[in-house]
């Protein structure tokens, strides 16, 4: 009987540290497992980002995209030349947008206007707007900004 | 169990490993009251384990350039799963495995098993301390956060005190005058590729030399148990090395590893720049030597003094010959006192604050 | 008679002998020469010498115009006898009443003008006669500023020339050297503090701080060449040239037809005419140094909408301030708050529209935008419970690891037990 026991222990031993390891592993496997995997995100967003697509940006619009946490704002002139520049007005850092009906871009906060090229035109901003490259690949209209 | 047993039949018949198991039966360690002290090794050699798979991990999105490598960290930790894990044992791996390793060298000494015939053991082990100390002064730099650079910055700055060659191993070490990109991308060579590469010879070294040599056994414990190897100490240390894990997991869980502003060498120096703590006790002294002593300059001295100091540790199998004829000899254990008490005291000192 | 000829020769070239009438204005372009400046150069005495050696830089003399172009004389002779001759228009000092005419006579004709610029304004002395400078200097009060006071006589540059008094970084100093002083303006009921309280403005701050040439200084409001304050039906204007939003918020807010009425100035009642401060929401009330309380008392109901627009504001802002806290405190643990960011400043730019809708005096326009802070607000601070939940998941899946390993290590101490009692 003693003997049995014995045995069904060693045996329920044998079964917890087996199990148990095996979650161990498992448990440092599987954020290893996860990580090796590529985010959705392939890389960090820092200086250049997919802003948005030529065929949804018709001339005479413009359209706020984000590098991080910044905006940008995408530009397609009534020409058809498509410009990126940031979008935190100089003036007091608010969201600027582009106006079809004065063609250029404006900042609703203060009533500022900046010309295509980005140049304070008129209000309160004491800057222009940093443009930034755009490059365009097929459908794809990509910004990059920086150095 | 089947599947086992056939597949040791193949390899047995091929390479006639019995040899081997009877050797791995034969493998025991000694048992007496001090015998926690075996463990030690073995941990440092588990964090560093760790510390080769977390590094191989970090490889795969960290970018050694000074333009990306503070993004390459903070992607990580933010867009990867478990990237924040990841990087946070790493660093926490790398301080435990460095506490590990001076545990381990002050249970060596203590116990006096560096003397003859184990001196290739104890000189093989110095230097991987070095090296362990060379692979924390390099890895600190990588995320290029603003605390990393002035302290390499004020790090590599010794190194230029060593009388005639100084300024040139400054350069080789910096990669130019001054802590730039130049240096992110050497350190990052020497981090990943030098130092593990020597790391990994030395090691094998290092764990050949025990293997051949058996383990040594402080005077005054024997007579004395063994154990055996194979499945004992194993079980034991395999202990030892979850404990190790755990203690990992709940140190990048709770005291998650920060990473701080990005570096920008045109800022002045922020306020309580210091190293990381295994340092801490040279930088401290170095701090209160006076400018100058006798016309030398007091940070020469003190250099001088730690690599004086070093070397007479280092040479201890040389010196301390009762303990090699297994006699006991209170002047080592003195001489181990004081080394240990004035590294501890002036971290904990460091860290308290006295030194200000 | 033989001789005739000869004699009719000689009186035709004695014009000629005799100084010829040598035009005052050269053309436009050359520098002009003249003994004038020559002769003057020379003397001893700095009142006559100045002028002349101010001439060089002035725009007048570098496009031919020569001293006697204002002062008359003639610019070629050598005899000062001859040169400041009144037979040949020698005036001399100008008199103050008569500068505005002599500087007029040629900037106010447009066809003369036309020579040096093309778009040069012409207005100056009309305009000039409407301000209370010209109205004065019209009773015979030459104490006023006339054209040399503000451009200078001699050494005149030209406006957009930043070493010009008129320039617009250096309008305040010109005006101050009369306006500053309180003894002077006494005589015109006019305080002489304006100047002090400008210079503590966010406009001069805009103006010399910041360099922003675009800020208002003196001549912004006031005209430059017809220098009148703004009556009050016009302070509204005036500021609202460059604070159109603001201004047309006011024009649909009821105090705009009730100030008219009072015959009250628009902006300045709240905001100050010289001494412009930034505007603090805490102004929003009828309490000690709050701007409602000049008109309405505590029980009425603009104190009541006053209340309620100061509390829309406030709220606002403080708990922008604590989500915005928030949010950096999750950044500082490790965490990606991008998106709460962008929310933030979404958050951030309702409340600037709000505060302009605060000019309506219309609690439902201003809380149109305070409620979209709040949207904002409530977004960022769900994006920040779903950080710290990721972060409590992180601890807990943590501590299960922890129990797991735990259970691991229990259970190798049980099988080293289990095997070393075996081998006892």
């Amino acid at each position: 009987m003693a003997e049995e026991r014995k045995v069904s222990r060693k045996t329920f031993v044998n079964w917890l540290l087996g199990t148990s390891l095996g979650a161990t592993v498992a448990a440092a496997l599987y954020p290893v497992f996860r990580y090796v995997l590529p985010p959705e995100v392939a890389e960090a967003p820092t200086n250049r980002v997919l802003a948005g697509k030529l065929s949804e940006l018709p001339p005479n619009s413009g359209k706020i995209f984000r590098f991080g946490a910044k905006p940008g704002i995408l530009v397609r002139t009534p020409a058809g030349e498509v410009r990126a520049f940031s979008g935190i007005c100089t003036h007091l850092n608010c969201t600027v947008q582009y106006r079809s009906d004065f063609q250029h871009i404006w900042c609703a906060c203060h009533n500022g206007h900046y010309d295509l090229q980005g140049k304070n035109i008129q209000g309160p901003p004491p800057r222009p707007l940093e443009a930034f490259k755009v490059d365009i690949v097929g459908d794809d209209i990509y910004v990059t900004r920086g150095a | 169990m089947k599947l086992l047993e056939k597949l040791w039949r193949a390899l047995d018949e091929r390479y006639d490993l019995q040899p081997l198991l009877a050797f791995a039966k034969e493998k025991s360690v000694p048992c007496h009251r001090h015998d926690w002290m075996y463990y030690f090794g073995g941990l440092t050699l588990f964090f560093f384990a760790v510390q080769v798979a977390t590094g191989i991990l970090l490889l795969l999105y960290y970018r050694p350039t000074a333009e990306a490598a503070f993004e390459s960290v903070q992607f990580m930790m933010t867009r990867v799963p478990f990237g924040w894990l990841i990087r946070s044992i790493h660093s926490w791996s790398a301080n435990l495995m460095i506490a590990s390793a001076f545990v381990h060298m002050f249970t060596v000494f203590f116990s006096g098993a560096y003397v003859k015939p184990r001196e290739l053991t104890w000189w093989t082990g110095a230097a991987l301390l070095l090296l362990a100390l060379g692979f924390g002064f390099s890895g600190y730099l990588l995320p290029w956060n603003e605390l990393a650079f002035f302290a390499t910055r004020v790090g590599t700055d010794m190194v230029s005190k060593v009388p005639f060659v100084g300024h040139w191993l400054l350069k080789v070490l910096r990669g130019g005058e001054d802590v730039t990109g130049a240096t992110l991308t050497r350190f990052f060579g020497i981090h990943v590729a030098v130092l593990p590469m020597i790391t990994t010879f030395l090691i094998v070294l290092h764990l050949a030399f025990i293997q051949r040599q058996g383990i040594h056994v402080p005077e005054g414990e024997k007579p004395v148990r063994t154990r055996p190897f194979f499945p004992n100490f194993v079980l034991r240390e395999a202990m030892v090395w979850l404990v190790g894990l755990a203690l990992l997991a709940a140190l990048a869980a709770f005291f998650p590893w920060e990473l701080g502003k990005k570096a920008d060498p045109f800022a002045p120096a922020p306020a309580g720049i210091k190293p990381e703590w295994y340092f801490l006790f040279m930088f401290e002294t170095l701090k209160l030597l006076p400018a100058k002593v006798a016309g030398i300059e007091g940070e020469i001295l003190g250099l001088a003094a730690f690599t004086v100091g070093g070397l007479f540790w280092f040479l201890a199998p040389l010196w301390d010959k009762r303990r090699a004829r297994g006699a006991r000899n209170p002047w080592a254990l003195a001489v181990g006192w004081v080394v240990l008490l004035y590294i501890a005291s002036f971290t904990v000192l460091s860290y308290l604050g006295v030194f200000k | 008679m033989k001789w005739m000829p000869a004699a009719s020769l000689f009186l035709l070239a004695l014009p000629a002998l005799a100084a010829p009438p040598s035009p005052a204005v050269g053309p436009p372009g050359k520098p002009a020469q003249d003994t004038c400046t020559e002769c003057h150069q020379a003397l001893d005495d700095p009142r006559l010498q100045h002028p002349a050696t101010l001439a060089a830089d002035d725009i007048h003399h570098r496009q031919g115009i020569t001293c006697a172009g204002c002062h008359g004389g003639d610019p070629t002779a050598e005899d000062p006898q001859q040169a400041m001759d009144p037979k040949k228009g020698f005036v001399g000092k100008i008199p103050a009443q008569r500068i505005p005419e002599v500087c007029g006579s040629c900037h106010s004709d447009a066809s003369f003008m036309l020579r040096y610029a093309p778009n040069i304004p012409t207005d100056q002395l009309a305009q000039y006669r409407t301000s209370k400078h010209g109205l004065g200097l019209a009773k015979g009060d030459t104490r006023v500023a006339t054209c040399a006071s503000c451009h200078g006589a001699h050494g005149v540059l030209p406006a957009s020339d930043a070493r010009s008094p008129v320039y617009p970084t250096r309008i305040v100093e010109t005006c101050e050297r009369c306006h500053g002083n309180k003894a002077l303006m006494a005589n015109y009921r006019i305080s002489g503090q304006e100047v002090a309280d400008y210079k503590q403005s966010v406009h001069y701050n805009a103006l010399t701080v910041k360099n922003d040439l675009s800020a208002p200084t003196c001549n912004d409001c006031h005209g430059s060449h017809g220098a009148t304050p703004p009556g009050v039906a016009s302070v509204s204007n005036v500021c609202g040239n460059c604070h159109l939003t603001q201004r047309e918020a006011f024009d649909l807010s009821p105090h705009k037809d009730a100030f008219a009425a009072l015959e009250q100035p628009a902006c300045e009642a709240c905001h100050g005419n010289h001494k412009v401060l930034p505007p603090q929401d805490s102004w929003i009330g009828v309490g000690e140094g709050q701007v409602c309380g000049s008109c309405h008392s505590a029980s009425d109901q603009g104190a009541q909408v006053a209340a309620a627009l100061f509390g829309a504001l406030d709220g606002t802002v403080k708990r922008l301030e604590a989500a915005h806290a928030r949010v950096e405190q999750l950044e500082a643990r490790g965490m990606l708050m991008d998106e709460a960011a962008v929310q933030l400043e979404e958050a951030h730019q309702a409340l600037v529209l709000a505060r302009n809708e605060v000019h309506t005096a219309n609690r439902a326009r201003v809380e149109a935008q305070t409620s979209q802070a709040q949207q904002a607000l409530a977004k960022a601070e769900g994006l920040a419970k779903a950080a710290e939940e990721e972060l409590r998941f992180r601890h807990n899946g943590l501590k299960i690891s922890l129990a797991v390993i735990l259970v691991a290590v229990v259970a190798l101490a049980l099988k080293i037990r289990e095997i070393e009692s075996r081998s006892q």
